[in-house]
């Protein structure tokens, strides 16, 4: 269908009297056709500013957006023909789901038989068949969220941006409009930005993640890469659940960072002797072990058994802060109890302390 | 027990001022009834008759005072300003809700201000602009000078309503295809319109209330009910009948406007008006 391509992109906020914000600093992607990319980021971080200048809805201080190779930076919103599915919904008041659905349509002066066709066809891939008499305000999120989805993709718009499509829902809408979502974006194939703070959506959603913080892309990659090798230590600890554990600590000479006195543990990366680095450990790839000599030994905080797994909060020897380790269901560990841990070394991340970006 | 005596005074404390705030208008309502000759009686005579509105009615011939013109009068006037106000309010109440520009906010405050500012500190230099400019006395004058009224009352409610509404919304709209204008118009507006007709209503009884600017800037040509409702009280002996019949009438337009649009003026005072 339809690439998209945002190059340099930037955004200042002017206002008088204090210096200007830079919401956005010159980001680039390129988006494949009918790639989904998640902009993943907390709140704040320019990831819905970039959203709504790729809409037309927020003008752009510099850079350039190009749709189907086309720049559209002065094309005014209107016809753009992008489509988005709104946080909360923007869905018409006082018109059914059939006349919100068929809105945009009628602005763009199609004949009456055809809108009804399309809004037809759109509600039936949809499922919402039986809500087209609706109004909004009787709806749950969920149908409310798949009716703005449907606005937003009856026009077969070029570009598809949604966001925070999930945020409102309740958990076990949350999972199944997940997962239409998902079927309905690869059905149609619409090149996707996807703008959210919550990991999990990002996740399982996108076929590429950008993680943005302070206006700029920190990182670029499918949800392995981000997950498995995060370029620095914003996007481990932002990606990620329960959080990474992030030590610091000193490089020693025999390829191990020492955590503390009498703690150390072995990093897949050579380092210059002294150097201060950050450990980024994932409470997953960690293992509690029996007594084994190489194996850290640390005291038990809390443990909080979560069904499918636990939740360890551990005291390692002189280090301040705890050692978050993911166990297993059947593990029970008793507060003051002595364990031992390990670590994979080819797991462990290892950052500059002073620049924060990884090591490898 | 001690509960129920306290309810029970609180329910006379209330009916004590129910009767307190409306007496006037049950005395107004008697003093217009009354014959001429018992006006001034020291004696509890009440003899009803429909004189005094038929002389107020009837085009004021015999006192001299058209009353009717008075009341055509008001109703052009305050629906002119109203209607003016409506169509410069609207807009400069969604500029200002959804933009912040150089100087809107010092804008929005100069337009309060022409609430609280007595009318009285301009009514002298409006009055001689008035006669250099030839409006006073007449219709576009009177509209004019009552958007001081009616403008402010407008821009600020209506601001409040523009801010509640998500501007997704509009935006959505512009997605659609709609231009600014257009989702302005066929979305933002449609979704104020309870709003729109509360505070209409609310400006439209400000108008038709206001006293002080037909008092100095019309004579007889654009004088409204509030002035004219005076004329009786003129001449050789005030004839209070005739005043209190003239003010019950012109109690009825604001009076039947508010029936009619009492759904809207419920729903529309109790949210979004006093939200800042």
């Amino acid at each position: 269908m339809t690439e998209l391509v945002l190059r340099e992109l930037r955004k200042t906020y002017a206002s008088r009297g204090r210096p200007p914000v830079e919401a956005v600093r010159g980001i680039g992607l390129e988006l494949r056709s009918g790639e989904l990319l998640g902009l993943l980021g907390p709140s704040g971080c320019g990831k819905s500013t970039t959203l709504r200048m790729i809409a037309g809805l927020e003008a752009v201080t510099g850079g350039d957006i190009l749709v189907g190779g086309g720049s559209v930076v002065k094309v005014p919103a209107q016809r753009r023909n992008i489509g988005v599915a709104f946080e909360n919904y923007a869905l018409y008041p006082p018109l059914t789901v059939a006349e919100n659905l068929g809105f945009g349509l009628a602005a763009r002066r199609r004949p009456r038989r055809e809108v009804a066709a399309r809004v037809r066809g759109m509600a039936e891939r949809i499922g919402l068949t039986e809500l087209l008499d609706a109004r909004p305000g009787g709806l749950s999120s969920g149908q409310k969220q798949r009716v703005a989805l449907a606005r937003a993709l009856i026009r077969e718009p070029d570009v598809l941006l949604l966001d925070e499509p999930l945020s409102h829902l309740d958990a076990a809408q949350r999972d199944t409009t997940r997962r239409e979502l998902k079927r309905i974006q690869k059905d149609l194939g619409h090149t996707t930005i996807l703008v959210t703070h919550d990991q999990e959506e990002a996740l399982s959603l996108a076929d590429r993640i950008a993680v943005m913080k302070d206006g700029v892309i920190q990182q670029l990659g499918t949800p392995y890469e981000i997950y498995d090798s995060p370029a620095n230590l914003f996007v481990a600890d932002f990606v990620g659940e329960p959080a990474i554990n992030l030590l610091p600590g000193v490089a020693g000479a025999d390829g191990c960072v020492r955590l503390s006195e009498g703690v150390r543990l072995a990093v897949p990366v050579r380092l210059a002797a002294g150097r201060e680095v950050v450990l980024g450990v994932r409470p997953e790839d960690l293992r509690l072990v029996g007594e084994d000599t190489a194996a850290l030994r640390a005291r038990v905080g809390a443990h909080e058994p979560l069904l499918e797994a636990g939740i360890a909060t551990l005291a390692l020897d002189g280090v301040a802060g705890p050692l978050v380790v993911q166990t297993g269901p059947e593990v029970r560990l008793d507060r003051g109890e002595t364990v031992r841990v390990s670590a994979d070394p080819r797991l462990t991340h290892v950052f500059d302390a002073a620049t924060g970006e990884a090591l490898r | 027990m001690k509960r129920r005596l306290l309810a029970v005074a609180a329910d006379g404390a209330l009916i004590l001022y129910f009767v307190f705030a409306l007496f006037p208008v049950a005395w107004m309502i008697i003093l217009s009834l009354k014959p001429a000759n018992e006006l001034f009686s020291t004696y509890f005579s009440f003899t009803p008759t429909l004189d005094a509105y038929r002389t107020v009615l009837g085009a004021g011939s015999d006192e001299g005072v058209p009353f009717l013109r008075f009341f055509v009068n008001s109703l052009v006037v305050s629906l002119g300003a109203v209607g003016l106000s409506l169509v410069i309010g609207l807009p400069a109440a969604y500029a200002a809700a959804r933009w912040r520009f150089r100087g809107s906010e010092n804008l929005m405050f100069t337009l309060l201000s022409f609430r609280f500012a007595p009318e009285l500190t301009v009514i002298i230099p409006l009055f001689v602009l008035y006669q250099k400019l030839g409006l006073f006395d007449s219709y576009v004058g009177m509209v004019w000078v009552l958007q001081l009224v009616t403008l402010p009352l407008i821009v600020w409610i209506m601001r409040s309503y523009f801010s509640d509404l998500s501007p997704e919304l509009e935006q959505a709209a512009l997605l659609d295809g709609y231009t600014r204008k257009q989702a302005f118009f066929k979305v933002a507006l449609p979704l104020v319109g309870p709003g729109i007709a509360a505070v209409s209503l609310l400006a439209f009884i400000f108008a038709w209330n206001n006293f002080v600017f037909p008092l100095v800037l019309t004579s007889s040509e654009a004088q409204t009910v509030t002035v004219g409702a005076l004329s009786f009280l003129g001449g050789d002996r005030p004839k209070y009948n005739l005043t209190a019949a003239a003010a019950l009438v012109s109690v009825v337009p604001p009076l039947l406007l508010a029936l009619t649009i009492q759904r809207y003026l419920v729903r529309g005072l109790s949210f979004g008006a006093v939200k800042s």
